[in-house]
């Protein structure tokens, strides 16, 4: 009974969370926005540059690096990275500089760069990923709402899993930019990877909802499936942490990271926002 | 047995899979991929070569040779395809790059195995025909100087505009910033026979003919001069060398005909250029504009030269004769010249030949373009990205995967026991998840109908048996058994992203067993029920799983559609996992539940 009343007295002041939260994205992208230009920061991948990453097993002076450096070259931005191998020294600059030039000052700090990995993007190669990545991203967001529409053939229902993947995604993308991680082709398939996890449990949840036939309240019914749900987004979040900790390779941390703020998200926005979009649907058809 | 027929499809594939994935036996060594101008190596070793020691200490990976050849002075010891060879290595270093050698039939990719990554971008609006003959060129070059392990490959931006995309294992940016600027000097020259009778015969250059007498021990007369084999000579304005003196009644010169500048013009339109399937084989054709003098060489070197009949194609060659293509004084292909074209002046002959396959026409004809015209580019290229990637990457990566992947499963293994709290539930779980991966892979490996092709009979066959005896047997069964066969004829490289997409499918394929574990145990006290209703669970299940993972295939497609090269890998292999899990992996899994729950309430 307990339950019951919690859902009856409070369901629609729990709706505050997410749009809380919403209104909290939509302030730092409008931020972020306002300061340089742009809603999201992009990796050099997006945008073009070269980036220099400097593997050594001891820790480098990172400051010393960066004011030698920046007296010759113009921009340039050292940051540390810890990895499985040591230690990465992150060196990034515009497309423009040669990454020998740089690569041989700094050996001539004295420090071996015989492990090391560059990568450079021209600027319009970089603009076209940029607006590929725009576009798949939109395209795989209405093509899932068409196979939602497709299952469930009834509009609130489809409208509100459409509704939570939404949040899922716009929130993600905001706290990516609070967090400081940078929109790559890795986060780019982590977002895209997101819109497949986050559907997940809104479908598994909307199933069990309209399609169970035993004789369940609709309250049985949403614990039951958020006892799977929880199950199944926990098992994900705790295959993630080892990827995660263990900081293989930029690539699959980038993809970790996203996943897990997308995944936490997930939890609110399908059992919140999703849960009160289809109780009040059912409620309405006249359903327990 | 039939009646567990889904597992039977999972164990047919699981084996079939371990078998395209190909596990080969651990040879030792590793193998040179490119020796440098300035390496005391170069000249007596080659690419494609082992090495397995060095100074007595056995090699096994890329990594221990770069550990031990780094700022190495002084006398090195190798084995090398299991000679021995003694090198003096001096501040410049051994000068060789080597790969590991492949140990599966899986392709690894750049971020796995180390190498180069550069994308080039025509200056020009290039057409798919000149992107062709780009990479025809490119790939021609590569192949000329030893480079196998470089691969070149278009890709598309948005806007339809193309890029090049090469990849280099194992090598370095100078030696593909080599590759991409080199433009060889092309020279083609002629064999030339003159028959002697009684030591004599005629040297014929067409509007002057000249006398011939051999003395012996290698010494020709022609004309008012001598010459000893390997001399060369000037007449008519031709360039000769004595090449060889066969049986004593053959001489052979070979003709210089056309240099690089001769070549105005090779013809790649297609009212010039072409492919056209023949009897029993693909002949290739091309004009070339050639210069005059370069025309009246030819003439003059293939006059006098007698027909023979080719009994293959029917058609009359020029007997002992041939064109020969040389890049940078190195032979890269030779042709032979129809008999009617010998001592004659042409500026425009057509070059053609035959191969087997549409595929191998091509090929041989972007290669010959591509030498005629000295190897050099149809447009110019700039660089638009560069990506090395240091290949210590490799081993030690592959060992924190295998760490990750084991904490992983170790975690899931230990949420999903808390939940059930019983290991039938969750071991299952991990066996199959790991079928998933195994799946994936022997897909990915490069294999082809010899595997794939008698896994899709043995499945047919399977599922045909079950339908026969009864059992029921959804669509989706057949469509399964068919369609992941002929997915195995795929291949494509094993990268980050590709990793990325094995956790992907992995997770949804741990989510959809959670599902399949949740709806069938659930309200399981209702005992009257229990087997009734456990199809329909499942049934009901599967409904919740076809829906999440169409959604997943529906959000890759756009990725499958655009994207460049990196994030394609990703989706196919998360739609391919996906697949693999709805069709085969996750029905074997229900049926584990099934058969389980059946028995629990037999017992009971």
């Amino acid at each position: 009974m307990k339950t019951d009343l919690y859902y009856k007295t409070d369901r629609r002041l729990l709706l505050v969370i997410p749009i809380a939260l919403f209104l909290l994205s939509v302030a730092i992208l409008a931020n972020q926005y306002v300061q340089t230009g742009e809603l999201f920061k992009r990796s050099i991948e997006m945008k073009g540059g070269t980036v220099i990453t400097i593997n050594t097993p001891e820790k480098l002076d990172i400051a010393g690096i960066e004011s030698r450096l920046r007296q010759k070259f113009s921009p340039i931005n050292v940051r540390e990275m810890r990895s499985f191998r040591g230690y990465g020294t992150v060196i990034e600059t515009s497309s423009e500089i040669k990454a020998e030039d740089i690569l041989a000052e700094i050996k001539a700090m004295g420090i071996d760069t015989g492990n090391s990995d560059v990568e450079s993007i021209g600027p319009s190669l970089g603009a076209s990923f940029w607006s590929q990545a725009q576009l798949a991203m939109i395209l795989a967001f209405v093509f899932m709402g068409i196979v939602v529409f497709v299952i469930f053939r009834t509009f609130v229902p489809s409208m509100a899993v459409i509704i939570s993947a939404f949040a899922d995604i716009f929130m993600t993308l905001a706290f990516m930019q609070l967090f400081g991680i940078e929109l790559s082709l890795a986060g780019l398939a982590a977002i895209l990877m997101l819109i497949g996890y986050s559907v997940d449990t809104d479908i598994l949840l909307t199933s069990r909802m309209l399609k169970e036939t035993e004789d369940h309240t609709l309250n049985e019914k949403i614990s039951h499936a958020m006892k799977t749900g929880l199950t199944m987004t926990l098992t994900s979040i705790g295959a993630l942490t080892p990827l995660l900790l263990l900081g293989i390779s930029p690539v699959i941390t980038q993809i970790a990271n996203v996943l897990m703020i997308g995944l936490a998200f997930d939890i609110m926005n399908t059992w919140i926002t999703n849960v009160i979009i289809l109780r009040w649907y059912c409620e309405k058809k006249g359903m327990k | 047995m039939l009646k567990y027929w889904r597992l039977l499809l999972l164990v047919i594939m699981v084996s079939a899979s371990l078998l395209a994935i190909g596990l080969k036996p651990q040879y030792t060594g590793v193998q040179i991929a490119y020796i440098y101008e300035d390496s005391p190596a170069k000249g007596q070793l080659q690419n494609g070569m082992i090495i397995s020691e060095v100074n007595g200490q056995v090699i096994r990976s890329a990594e221990e040779w770069n550990g031990i050849v780094n700022n190495y002075k002084g006398d090195m010891k190798l084995k090398v395809n299991k000679i021995d060879y003694k090198f003096s290595v001096n501040e410049s270093g051994i000068g060789i790059e080597v790969n590991d050698i492949d140990r599966t039939n899986l392709d690894f990719g750049l971020d796995m195995k180390g190498g180069t990554r550069i994308i080039l971008r025509p200056k020009e609006n290039a057409s798919a025909q000149t992107l062709e003959q780009i990479l025809g060129t490119l790939q021609t070059r590569a192949n000329i100087y030893g480079l196998r392990e470089i691969r070149f490959f278009s890709v598309r931006g948005l806007g339809g505009d193309y890029y090049v995309q090469v990849e280099a294992a194992g090598v370095g940016r100078e030696i593909v910033d080599t590759l991409l600027s080199k433009q060889g000097n092309f020279e083609a020259k002629i064999s030339k026979p003159v028959y002697l009778k009684d030591n004599k015969g005629v040297f014929d250059l067409g509007e002057n003919k000249y006398d011939v007498e051999y003395f012996g021990n290698g010494t020709v007369k022609i004309s008012n001069f001598t010459v000893k084999i390997n001399d060369t000579f000037m007449l008519d304005d031709v360039d000769f060398e004595l090449v060889n003196i066969t049986q004593d009644d053959v001489l052979v010169f070979l003709g210089s005909s056309y240099k690089g500048d001769d070549i105005e013009l090779v013809y790649t339109d297609a009212q010039h250029s072409g492919i056209m399937p023949g009897k029993n084989f693909f002949e290739f054709y091309f004009g070339i504009l050639v210069s005059e003098k370069g025309a009246a060489r030819f003439a003059k070197i293939t006059s006098g030269i007698q027909p023979q009949l080719d009994l293959n194609s029917g058609e009359y060659y020029l007997k002992d004769s041939r064109i020969f293509l040389y890049l940078d004084n190195q032979l890269v292909s030779d042709l032979r010249i129809a008999s009617s074209l010998g001592g004659q002046a042409y500026t425009t002959p057509q070059i053609t030949g035959s191969r087997e396959t549409r595929e191998t026409a091509l090929e041989e004809k972007l290669k010959l373009q591509t030498i005629l015209r000295s190897g050099a580019l149809p447009v110019s290229l700039e660089t638009v990205s560069v990506g090395v990637i240091s290949p210590t990457l490799g081993s030690g990566f592959m060992n924190s995967i295998a760490i990750a992947a084991g904490l992983a499963v170790v975690v899931v293994m230990g949420v999903i026991f808390v939940r059930y709290r019983k290991l039938k539930v969750s071991l299952p779980i991990a066996m199959v998840g790991f079928s998933e991966v195994v799946i994936i892979l022997g897909i990915a490996a490069n294999n082809d109908w010899a595997i794939w092709g008698p896994v899709l009979l043995l499945n047919v066959i399977v599922v045909g048996m079950a339908w026969w005896k009864k059992y029921e047997i959804d669509p989706t069964a057949w469509i399964g058994a068919i369609l992941i066969p002929l997915l195995g004829l795929l291949t494509w490289t094993i990268d980050l992203p590709v990793i990325t997409g094995i956790i992907a499918t992995l997770g949804i394929g741990v989510d959809s067993m959670i599902v399949i574990a949740d709806e069938t145990l659930y309200g399981k006290k209702d005992e009257k029920k229990i087997l009734y209703t456990v199809k329909d669970k499942i049934k009901r299940a599967f409904f919740i799983i076809f829906g999440s993972a169409s959604t997943i295939i529906a959000a890759m497609v756009p990725l499958m559609a655009i994207g460049i090269g990196f994030v394609r890998g990703f989706a196919i292999t998360t739609i391919v996992g996906v697949l693999v899990g709805i069709l085969v992996t996750r029905p074997a899994y229900a049926e584990v539940i099934e058969v389980w729950l059946s028995r629990e309430k037999h017992t009971q």
